[in-house]
């Protein structure tokens, strides 16, 4: 199945745009490391990499959204309240860690589908959709918390944000990664990917070529949901307690990271390309500049100054690389 | 064969940059982090405290460091950069009293003593000790100073701050204990709580002073945004009869004191907190321990609380207090030498 006038040079494209994030990967390590004392220090890479596992998630969970031409805005009061719901099985109900935890996700996932069925249904951009959920789910969760913490939690789960392997790196990397290659695969290899990149690309064509283009933005939101959810998981035992503000004020935090990962990955914001591990590279070489950044002293707003630029200038350069290529098709 | 000569180059030169950035670090004298959750007048003192003792204990190092935004992540952050940067002593307000434990506990593990200072993380917590103000004290011993001013009766109002903090009900009952000892000669007419935002302060108190003020003779204030609002609504409408004891050291609400619209304020001692708190840190991370037999008080969700105190303001000397609170602070560091201290 075809899924937009790029997908036949898209394996050359995705891997040079891996190559250049490797090499401003390592570039930036270097370059760190000379001028900002402790970069390299074990203990910073371990934080590093724990960092870098929350961005790649939040990365990842705005992909699979942006890939049918959608946004989400609720993902940080989705994974905050998909967290706190798991706080509150494991200290009041005493439930099992792992049932907490699927319980989480799958509240995440279902909140997730509220927004795409809501997008769907109403027909209305999902921008509108999910700006409104952020404030409904967040806002809702402050009332029945009390915006209290969750910190009466198993010593298993507290043990979580304890492992460190080899000195230097955070275990929850392996996992973003993991849950990266089970998506990359899932978007390159099954149908349900080629139908949510079609979706994206042009939903009227997908429509007559027989996808059911409304169950696939359902899908993808969910799915973000899910990533969300697991994102305020690994959040909180790195903390060791729910936080009803630890993505700040309705979960606005993570909106930055979560749109820089994919639109420097290469994410078209139109619709119809994801490239998965240009995506978790880009949400690592953020992670790699925030933290860079603060240990050279940088002021926290010049970070966030610097991290608008790079958006910014990331969708101007694409915008104009796609106007650039068209030019040239048309020629 | 060429490319694997290369890769092995950047390799080799990688390694060598993390080498001598890891060289660089290796300073054995102490270098203390103070750190605050966030931008807060309460820890303007800590800088220059911080500066003071390191001149007067000869510490290698002590650094006053906040994030620019009051937020939990913004705080671990600037707690695990530091750690990186090889400071290996800190005092650290708490973001979170539970949240900030596991960073604490990466702090340690590595070799750095904490203390949570003007804070306390709720037990269990890997820090070695609180040393903060004792809640239920300052806020009994406030309402004690406001019964007197008010002759022994009258009503009270108190305006506290979030009800979520576990602070503001200690707080309230100690002041209900205080109200007590005066067999209903004194009412406390209403505990006015989540006041530490500045809008929900404006609001609740000018609509509270505006219908009941007639009916109350005190005020007091167990925060700091209730205290400069209700000092501010008390000058705007030209009351010198309500009564009122503040908390900590606005400049409006000294103004206040000046003026006459506000009795006195129970400041905390942050400079003792830091000047205290560095000597002990660096004690502790030179290799003394503490005494098995340190009166530590119980409060504060900690059983190891050490009382910074608090010094009671009044316009008599609103401008020497600076000085009571270096006199209380060299008190507390002599009590802490042989109190608390165990040095080889």
């Amino acid at each position: 199945m075809a899924v937009g006038p790029s997908s036949r040079r898209q394996p050359n494209e995705e891997a040079s745009t891996a190559l250049g994030l490797t090499l401003l990967i390592a570039l930036a390590f270097v370059v760190f490391s000379w001028a900002a004392a402790g970069f390299s220090s074990p203990y910073n890479l371990y934080a590093l990499t724990r960092t870098a596992a929350l961005n790649v998630l939040l990365g990842l969970a705005m992909m699979v959204v942006i890939a049918t031409g959608g946004l989400d805005l609720s993902i940080g009061a989705i994974g905050i309240a998909s967290a706190m719901f798991a706080g509150y099985l494991m200290q009041d109900f005493r439930l099992h860690m792992m049932i907490a935890i699927v319980a989480a996700l799958c509240f995440g996932g279902a909140l997730g589908f509220c927004n795409g069925f809501v997008v769907v249904f109403a027909r209305v951009h999902s921008f509108i959709v999910t700006l409104a959920s952020m404030s409904i789910i967040f806002g809702a969760m402050i009332v029945l918390t009390k915006a209290e913490s969750v910190r009466d939690l198993p010593p298993a789960f507290l043990a979580l944000g304890k492992i460190r392997w080899f000195g230097y790196l955070s275990p929850m990397l392996m996992v973003s990664v993991a849950i990266g290659a089970l998506i990359a695969i899932m978007l390159r290899w099954t149908d349900l990917g080629r139908e949510i990149l079609a979706s994206g690309a042009n939903s009227r064509a997908a429509t007559l070529s027989g996808v059911r283009v409304g169950n696939r933005i359902i899908t993808v939101h969910a799915l973000s949901g899910i990533l969300a959810a697991i994102a305020g998981i690994m959040l909180s035992i790195r903390n060791g307690a729910m936080v009803p503000s630890m993505a700040g004020n309705l979960g606005q935090e993570w909106l930055l990271p979560a749109f820089l990962a994919p639109v420097l990955g290469g994410t078209l914001l139109s619709g119809g390309r994801a490239w998965v591990v240009t995506t978790v590279l880009a949400a690592f070489l953020v992670t790699e500049l925030t933290n860079g950044m603060l240990l050279m002293s940088i002021g926290e707003f010049w970070v966030q100054f610097a991290l608008g630029s790079v958006l910014l200038l990331a969708v101007l350069l694409e915008k104009g690389r796609s106007t650039l290529m068209g030019t040239v098709e048309g020629v | 064969m060429k490319g694997s000569k290369a890769f092995s180059t950047i390799i080799g030169a990688l390694f060598a940059v993390v080498g001598m950035s890891t060289a660089a670090l290796a300073d054995p004298s102490t270098r203390i982090g103070i750190v605050a959750p966030g931008p807060h007048p309460y820890f303007t003192q800590w800088e220059s405290a911080g500066q003071q003792a390191a001149k007067d204990f000869n510490i290698g190092v002590v650094d006053y460091r906040v994030p620019n935004k009051w937020e939990l992540a913004a705080h671990n952050a600037l707690l695990e950069s530091m750690a990186s940067q090889n400071y290996n002593a800190f005092l650290i307000f708490p973001g979170d009293p539970v949240a900030t434990r596991p960073t604490v506990a990466d702090l340690v593990g590595m070799g750095a003593p904490v203390i949570s200072l003007a804070g306390c993380l709720q037990d269990p917590s890997d820090a070695s000790f609180c040393f903060a103000t004792d809640n239920t004290v300052a806020a009994y011993e406030a309402a004690k100073l406001l019964i007197k001013e008010m002759g022994g009766k009258g009503k009270i109002v108190h305006f506290a701050g979030f009800l979520t903090d576990p602070n503001t009900k200690v707080r309230i009952d100690a002041i209900a204990r205080a109200v007590a000892e005066t067999n209903g000669a004194v009412t406390v007419v209403d505990n006015i709580t989540d006041l530490d935002v500045p809008e929900a302060a404006q609001d609740k108190i000018n609509a509270f002073l505006a219908t009941q003020g007639s009916n109350i003779d005190g005020i007091i204030t167990t925060a700091w945004i209730p205290s400069v609002v209700a000092a501010t609504a008390l000058r705007k409408i030209g009351d010198k009869r309500i009564k009122m004891i503040g908390l900590d050291n606005d400049d409006l609400l000294m103004a206040a004191i000046t003026d006459g619209y506000v009795s006195g304020t129970v400041v905390e001692n942050a400079f003792a907190q830091a000047y205290v708190g560095s000597f002990a840190v660096d004690k502790l991370h030179t290799g003394c321990t503490l005494r098995s037999d340190a009166p530590w008080k119980n409060a504060n969700r900690s059983a190891k609380l050490m009382d910074s105190g608090t010094v009671y303001v009044t316009a008599a000397n609103l401008d020497t207090y600076h000085d009571i609170q270096k006199e209380k602070a060299k008190e507390l560091l002599t009590s802490f030498k042989s109190n608390y201290l165990k040095c080889p």
